[in-house]
């Protein structure tokens, strides 16, 4: 299942719906359903907000596979940006240490079991896996 | 659909999803709160980093008047999420 999502903070319920809609007809549980949910919020959000005066649209496609969920964004007129080797975040400081944002990409690696980045003719995609119990 | 509102005990609630485009909405409530509140999670669906920045924020700030916000009621997906991100740490969970 693929759709194209226009690149604005609005689009969200639209992204939500969709995958709302696939993660229903495949009886999906509700753990791995709010992983997906919520590793495509922080990509998309993060192309919205990184890439403002690109027109383009961003295409997320969703599969089924036996024991997996398979994601895949595509983004394109972008300059690369390896979402998979990031720094780690330090979790354990203090709240006086610890600053807003940078979370996004960190809560992704907890949640899905592989994240996997490609960049090619100014076009990025991003393939996140997710197992199935 | 997302709501956050302040109960008449003071206790500020939260319902539905909590996605990045809500963030302006919530900031406006959290921020005309300035001694330590309970916030219900009861009624929350799902939470991303975007809610999570704007819950340390205004931790951060209550913080230097030695006020904090305390939360309770989560279900089990958003608190694995305040776990993953170490919110467990600067939060108290009920």
């Amino acid at each position: 299942m693929q759709k194209t999502f226009k690149r604005a903070m609005h689009s969200l319920d639209e992204v939500f719906d969709f995958i709302g809609e696939f993660m229903k007809a495949h009886a999906v549980d509700q753990s791995a359903s709010y992983s997906i949910n919520l590793a495509v919020e922080e990509l998309f959000t993060n192309m919205v907000k990184y890439n403002p005066g690109n027109a383009n649209d961003i295409s997320i496609t969703i599969q089924k596979n036996k024991d997996d969920l398979k994601v895949t964004l595509v983004d394109t007129e972008v300059e690369p940006f390896d979402v998979a080797n990031t720094a780690e975040v330090d979790v354990t400081k203090s709240l006086e240490e610890r600053k807003a944002g940078g979370l996004g990409i960190h809560l992704i690696k907890k949640m899905v079991d592989r994240l996997e980045y490609e960049h090619n003719n100014r076009q990025s995609r991003i393939t996140l896996i997710k197992h199935l119990e | 659909m997302f709501d956050i509102s302040i109960a008449e005990s003071g206790e500020i609630l939260l319902a539905g999803r909590f996605d990045a485009s809500k963030v302006e909405t919530a900031k406006s409530v959290f921020q005309t709160v300035s001694t330590s509140r309970v916030v219900d999670f009861k009624d929350l669906e799902y939470i991303s980093s975007a809610g999570l920045s704007v819950l340390l924020e205004a931790q951060k700030r209550l913080g230097e008047s030695s006020q904090k916000l305390k939360l309770k009621n989560m279900n089990k997906h958003i608190r694995d999420v305040f776990r993953y991100a170490g919110f467990d740490l600067i939060f108290e969970i009920e």
